[in-house]
C-alpha cells in the first residue's frame, strides 16, 4: 500500500518497479523470519528460559547448623565442635590458572592437589555452579592466606564451620560413635532431607542412632550474584527472590547422657595394656548406665575426617577388633557368672534349701562321660557353690531342672533377647532351649549340665549380664538399660526427659535373691572364694561372681603368660556394690584374657572403688552406707 | 544608507524564510517520525543497559553522538543529493585510504583494528565506507546508464567498489566486510536487467568459502562460526554471547520484564551488549510485544525508503535510496539474527539502536541522503 500509493512521475527505475512485489516479500519474509524466531523463544519457550535467566541470577546457599554436643550427666562433653575452616571452589567461576596458584601459594603436597582434582572432577558433574569442598578441616594460617588471596583466585571460597571434635579422645568411642562423608549413594537418598555432598553423618553410637536430633536444622540464605558470581544487592531485582531471603540454621539438640565421665575414664583404664573387653556400670535402682566402656577403641576424631588408608587397614587388621562394640555387638558364653541361673531354679522349684548340700567329689558321671569340676570341693551348700564356683553342686541341679526350666529362668533375667537400649546393632545372644537343639540336630542331656555353668551354646553380651546382675542386686527389677538422660536444646532448655523404665519384675523371689547375694559377698569377701585373694576391696564391701568362659582351643596347651591370646579363656567378673546398699551392677569381660578371679575381678574392683572413691566420694571402707 | 541597508536584511531574511518554510514542507516528515522514534527507542534502551554500571556515561556519549548526526542528517537533507554525483569517486577513494591506515595504524581492539583517530574522537572507517559505496554504486550505475564507459573503465570500477571490502576484510572484520559486500549486490539485485552473471559469480564466492575459512579466518572468527553453529557445546566459552542472548530474549515471554528489569543485562551475563546486542536487552524488557513493534518500525522505514527510491526523478536518487535501504535492512537482520542465535556473532550494530557514534553518523548521513533525494522528487 504504501509502495502502491508513490506518486509516479515516471519512475526512475522501470526494473524497480518490475521487481517491486519481489523487493517487498524478501524485506517482509526476512523480517517475519525474525518474528517467527522471537515467538519460538519468547512465546513458546518463554517460560523455561526465564526459568534459566532467573536461575542464572539466583543463588542459594545453604547454612550449616551447629551440630548438637554429646554430655556426660555432669555437662561435661564427650562430642563437641570446634571451628575450623573448609576451602570450597565453584567450578563455573576457576580459571585455568587458579589451581597452580591455589597450590603456589599454601604448598600444596602432591597428595593434596590429587585429591583436589577429585573432587572437582566429581564436583563438575553435580553442577558447575554448586560449591565443592576441596580441602576441609585447614589450619588458621592456610585459611588467611586464601582470603587474603581472593582477588587472585576466582572461584574459591574459605569458609568457616564448625568441625566435629572428640574432646576425650577415645573415651567411650563405642558408645560416641564417629562420623564421615556421605557417599554417592547416600546423597541420592538422603538428598531429600536436605543433605548436601561433603557433608558429614553420624556413623557409629550415639552419633548415629541420634542423628535426626543432633544435626538441627539447615538454614537457607538466597540472594542475586551477577555473571562472575559476584554478590549483587538489586533492590529493583529482589521480587525475583521467592520466599525469604534467610532462614537462619537451628542448632542441633544436645543429648546428655547417664554417662559418668570419671567412671568411663576409670572403667576404661582398669583394662590391662593390650587387652580386650568390656565393662558396663549400671544403677540398680534404674538401669541407668553409668559406663559402658568396649576396648580396643578407635579415636573418633581421626574417624572423622582424618582417616587414612593406612590407619583404617592397621585397625581392620587387628585380631582383637577395635571397631566392635564388646558390651552389646558381641556375645559371649557367661561361664560361672551364669550359676545364678540354676541356684535359682532350684530354689524356686524348692529342690533344695539354701542349706542343703551336696558333695563334691571332683567330677560329676553322666552315662559315660565324666565332667570335672575345678576342684574336689567336698560339701556344697547354695552359698559354698557360688562362693567356690563348684560346677559339680549345679550339674546335680541342672540334671533336675533340665533345660527348659534353666531357659524359662534364663529368659525371665532378660538373655536371649535385646536389653533395648538401641544401640550399635545391640545382638540378642543365646539361650540354649530343647527345641533349638532339636532343630539343629539332637539334644542330649550333656547340653544341659554345659548350659547350667555358661558354657556351651549359652551366649549372653555384657550389658544382659550387667542388667540381670543389677535386677539381683534390687531385687528383682530388670530395668531397660538407659544410657541418654535427656534431650535439650541448644539454650539448655529440656526438649526430652527420659525415664527409667521396668522391663519386669523376675520371678525369683527376693529372699532367694538375698541368697544369691550373700554368696556372691562370699566370693569376693570370704577366704576360699574365687575372687577373695585377688580382688578383695580395702575400700567397700562388695559382691560378684567370677567367670572363666572356656573357648573351643585350637591348641593342646595354650600359653600361660598374660594378655590378649585367642586359645585364652575369656575372664568375667560380674557383681555390685556395695553388697550391704547396693546401688551400682558392675560387669566386666576381657577377652580371652584367662581366668576371671585372676583377670576380671581385678579391674571390677578398680572400677568400683573408682566408683566408690572418686563418684560417691567415700573415703574408706563402709563409711556412709547404713 | 541605513534604510537600504533594512529594505536588503528584510529581503534576506524573505529569501531565507521562504528556504525555511519550503525546507519545511517538502521535508520528508514520515522519514523523520520513523528515525525519531527509533531514537527515542535507542536512548531509552542504551540508558537500561547502562544505568547503575561503570558505562553509564555511554548515555551522554550517544546524546551527544545523536545531537551531532541530527545536525549531519539535517545538513545531508539540505544539500542537492546530486553535489555528491562528482564527488563520489573521490569519496570512495578517500576512505579507502582511511581503511588502509586502519589497517597499518589503526587501535586494537578484540584482536582486530577497527579504529583510526586522535585522543577521544575515533571514528571506524569501516563504517562510513558503507556511505561512500552506496555513492559509488549509484554513480557507476549513473555512468553505466548514460552509455560513457567502456568495457574495460567498467570492471576497473567495479575493482574499486571492491577494495574496501577486502581492506576491510583484512582488518580483520568480516562481519562489516560481509555488509559493505551486501550494499552493491543488493542494488544489483534489485536494478540489473539480466541476474544470471551476478548468480554465477555469487554461486563461485559461495564455493570459494572453504579456501576462505582454511587460509584466512582468524581462530576467534573460526570459533565464534563453530559456537554459533551448536552454542551449548561450549556454554562458558565461545557460544556464552549466543546462549545468555537467547536466555535473555527468550525471558523476556510476551510482555517483557518491565523497563530497568532486565536481569541477563544489569547482571552482566552478556558483556558490551550496549554495542552488539542492544536488542537482547529490549527484548528481555519489552518482551515479544515489544520486538515486534520495534521491528514494524524498521520495516516502515525500509519500506518508506524503498518507497522513495520508486518515487525518485533521478536515477542517482533512487540508487542512493536502494544502498540505504539495504544498509539498514541488512544492519537489521544480520543483527537481530545474531542476538536470536540465527546467525554468528559478527561486529555489526543495530542502526539508531546500538551504541557509538560511526555507526550513529553512517545512518544519519544516509537517512540525510533519502530525505534530501525525497525532498526532490517534485523539484526543489
Amino acid at each position: 500500500v504504501l509502495i502502491r500509493a508513490a506518486p509516479g512521475s515516471g519512475p526512475a527505475l522501470p526494473v524497480l518497479h518490475s521487481r517491486l512485489r519481489w523487493v517487498v516479500t524478501a524485506v517482509a519474509l526476512g523480517l517475519s523470519f525474525l518474528v517467527a524466531r522471537l515467538w519460538q523463544l519468547q512465546v513458546v519457550r518463554g517460560e523455561q528460559y526465564y526459568e534459566r535467566a532467573r536461575s542464572n541470577v539466583l543463588h542459594e546457599r545453604q547454612l550449616s547448623s551447629v551440630r548438637g554436643k554429646i554430655l556426660d550427666r555432669a555437662g561435661r562433653a564427650l562430642a563437641d565442635n570446634r571451628p575450623s575452616f573448609n576451602i570450597y571452589a565453584v567450578p563455573r567461576l576457576l580459571d585455568p590458572g587458579t589451581l597452580q596458584r591455589l597450590v603456589e601459594l599454601i604448598g600444596l603436597s602432591p597428595r593434596e592437589t590429587e585429591l583436589i582434582q577429585q573432587r572437582l572432577a566429581l564436583g563438575r558433574q553435580r553442577g558447575r555452579s554448586r560449591p565443592v569442598l576441596i580441602l576441609e578441616d585447614q589450619n588458621r594460617d592456610r585459611a588467611a592466606l586464601v582470603a587474603q588471596a581472593r582477588l587472585e583466585l576466582p572461584g574459591i571460597e574459605v569458609r568457616d564451620e564448625p568441625h566435629r571434635h572428640y574432646p576425650g579422645g577415645k573415651v567411650a568411642a563405642h558408645l560416641v560413635g564417629y562420623m564421615n562423608k556421605l557417599n554417592a549413594r547416600e546423597l541420592g537418598e538422603l538428598a531429600a532431607q536436605g543433605y548436601e555432598a561433603d557433608e558429614f553423618i553420624g556413623r557409629y553410637g550415639l552419633e548415629r542412632e541420634w542423628e535426626p536430633y543432633l544435626r538441627g536444622k539447615k538454614g537457607l540464605e538466597r540472594f542475586m550474584a551477577n555473571a562472575h558470581g559476584e554478590r549483587v544487592d538489586d533492590p529493583g531485582s529482589e521480587e525475583l527472590i521467592d520466599g525469604p531471603r534467610l532462614v537462619p540454621p537451628v542448632p542441633g539438640h544436645n543429648v546428655v547422657l547417664t554417662i559418668d565421665l570419671d567412671l568411663q575414664r576409670i572403667a576404661e583404664d582398669a583394662f590391662p595394656e593390650g587387652s580386650a573387653g568390656a565393662a558396663v556400670v549400671v544403677e540398680v535402682a534404674t538401669g541407668r548406665i553409668l559406663a559402658l566402656a568396649s576396648v580396643p577403641a578407635f579415636d573418633p576424631n581421626v574417624m572423622t575426617g582424618k582417616l587414612t588408608r593406612a590407619l583404617e587397614m592397621e585397625l581392620a587388621s587387628d585380631p582383637r577388633k577395635p571397631f566392635i562394640d564388646k558390651a552389646l555387638r558381641q556375645h559371649y558364653p557367661p561361664g560361672s557368672t551364669y550359676k545364678f541361673v540354676p541356684g535359682l531354679a532350684a530354689l524356686e522349684d524348692r529342690l533344695v534349701g539354701p542349706d542343703d548340700a551336696f558333695v563334691c567329689p571332683g567330677f560329676h558321671r553322666l552315662g559315660q562321660r565324666l565332667f570335672h569340676c575345678t576342684h574336689t570341693h567336698g560339701s556344697m551348700n547354695a552359698y559354698q557353690a557360688l562362693q567356690h564356683s563348684c560346677n559339680v553342686y549345679y550339674w546335680r541341679l541342672a540334671e533336675r531342672l533340665g533345660i527348659e526350666r534353666l531357659a524359662e529362668v534364663a529368659f525371665d533375667f532378660g538373655f536371649g533377647a535385646p536389653t533395648g537400649l538401641g544401640l550399635n546393632g545391640e545382638v540378642s545372644g543365646r539361650v540354649p532351649t530343647r527345641g533349638w537343639y532339636e532343630q539343629r540336630d539332637q539334644f542330649k542331656m550333656g547340653y544341659t549340665l554345659n548350659a547350667a555353668t555358661g558354657q556351651g551354646d549359652v551366649e549372653v553380651t555384657v550389658l544382659q549380664l550387667v542388667m540381670a546382675y543389677a535386677a539381683i542386686a534390687n531385687g528383682g527389677a530388670l530395668h531397660v538399660p538407659q544410657v541418654v538422660e535427656r534431650v535439650e536444646s541448644a539454650s539448655h532448655e529440656v526438649v526430652a526427659q527420659y525415664r527409667p523404665r521396668l522391663r519386669r519384675r523376675v520371678e525369683a523371689a527376693p529372699q532367694h535373691l538375698a541368697i544369691m547375694r550373700e554368696g556372691m559377698r562370699r566370693v569376693v569377701n570370704e577366704t576360699g572364694g574365687t575372687a577373695a585373694v585377688t580382688a578383695r576391696s580395702q575400700v567397700v564391701e562388695y559382691a560378684g561372681k567370677t567367670g572363666t568362659a572356656q573357648v573351643r582351643s585350637r591348641r593342646e596347651s595354650p600359653d600361660l603368660s598374660l594378655g590378649w591370646h585367642p586359645d585364652r579363656e575369656h575372664a568375667w567378673f560380674a557383681g555390685f556394690a556395695p553388697f550391704a546398699a547396693p546401688e551400682i551392677a558392675v560387669v566386666v569381660l576381657v577377652e580371652h584374657g584367662g581366668p576371671g578371679g585372676k583377670v576380671a575381678a581385678p579391674v571390677a574392683r578398680t572400677i568400683i572403688e573408682g566408683y566408690w572413691g572418686r563418684v560417691r566420694g567415700h573415703q574408706d571402707r563402709g563409711e556412709g552406707t547404713p | 544608507m541605513s534604510s537600504l541597508s533594512t529594505l536588503l536584511g528584510a529581503a534576506r531574511a524573505t529569501v531565507q524564510m521562504s528556504w525555511w518554510r519550503r525546507f519545511l514542507v517538502r521535508f520528508d516528515w514520515p522519514l523523520f517520525g520513523a528515525m525519531a522514534l527509533l531514537c527515542s527507542l535507542g536512548l531509552a534502551n542504551l540508558y537500561s543497559a547502562t544505568h547503575g554500571t561503570p558505562h553509564s556515561a555511554k548515555f551522554e556519549q550517544q546524546l551527544v553522538w545523536m545531537s551531532v548526526g541530527l545536525c549531519v542528517f539535517v545538513a545531508t537533507a539540505a544539500i542537492d543529493h546530486r553535489t555528491w554525483l562528482r564527488l563520489s569517486w573521490i569519496a570512495l577513494g578517500v576512505i579507502i585510504a582511511a581503511v588502509i591506515a586502519v589497517d597499518v595504524i589503526g587501535h586494537t581492539s578484540k584482536g582486530s583494528q577497527r579504529w583510526i583517530g586522535y585522543g577521544g574522537l575515533r571514528i571506524q572507517p569501516s563504517e562510513l565506507a558503507k556511505i561512500a559505496v552506496i555513492l559509488a554504486v549509484a554513480r557507476l550505475n549513473y555512468d553505466r546508464a548514460s552509455g560513457t564507459l567502456s568495457r574495460a573503465a567498467l570492471w576497473a570500477r567495479i575493482a574499486a567498489l571492491a577494495l574496501p571490502v577486502v581492506f576491510i576484510a583484512l582488518q580483520p572484520d568480516l562481519g562489516s566486510a560481509s555488509l559493505v559486500a551486501l550494499i552493491p549486490l543488493s542494488v544489483a539485485f534489485l536494478t540489473m536487467a539480466r541476474l544470471w552473471p551476478l548468480v554465477a559469480t555469487l554461486g563461485t564466492g559461495i564455493l570459494a568459502l572453504p579456501v576462505l575459512w582454511d587460509h584466512y579466518m582468524v581462530d576467534y572468527q573460526k570459533r565464534r562460526v563453530l559456537s554459533f553453529l551448536d552454542p551449548a557445546a561450549d556454554p562458558t566459552g565461545a557460544g556464552w554471547h549466543t546462549l545468555q542472548s537467547i536466555f535473555a530474549v527468550g525471558s523476556g515471554r510476551l510482555t517483557g520484564k518491565g523497563y530497568l528489569n532486565a536481569t541477563q543485562n544489569q547482571f552482566n551475563f552478556l558483556p558490551e551488549h550496549w554495542t552488539d546486542f542492544p536488542f537482547s536487552v529490549w527484548a528481555e524488557e519489552w518482551g515479544f510485544t515489544g520486538c515486534v513493534f520495534m521491528i514494524a518500525a524498521f520495516a516502515f522505514l525500509i519500506l518508506w525508503i524503498l518507497h522513495v527510491a520508486l518515487g525518485a526523478r533521478d536515477e542517482f536518487g533512487a540508487i542512493i535510496c536502494l544502498g540505504v535501504g539495504a544498509m539498514l535492512f541488512w544492519h537489521v537482520v544480520v543483527n537481530i539474527a545474531m542476538v536470536l542465535g540465527l546467525a554468528p556473532v559478527v561486529g555489526v550494530t543495530l542502526p539508531l539502536i546500538s551504541y557509538g557514534g560511526s555507526s550513529l553518523l553512517t545512518v544519519f548521513v544516509g537517512l540525510g541522503l533519502v530525505a534530501s533525494v525525497s525532498m526532490r522528487r517534485h523539484g526543489y
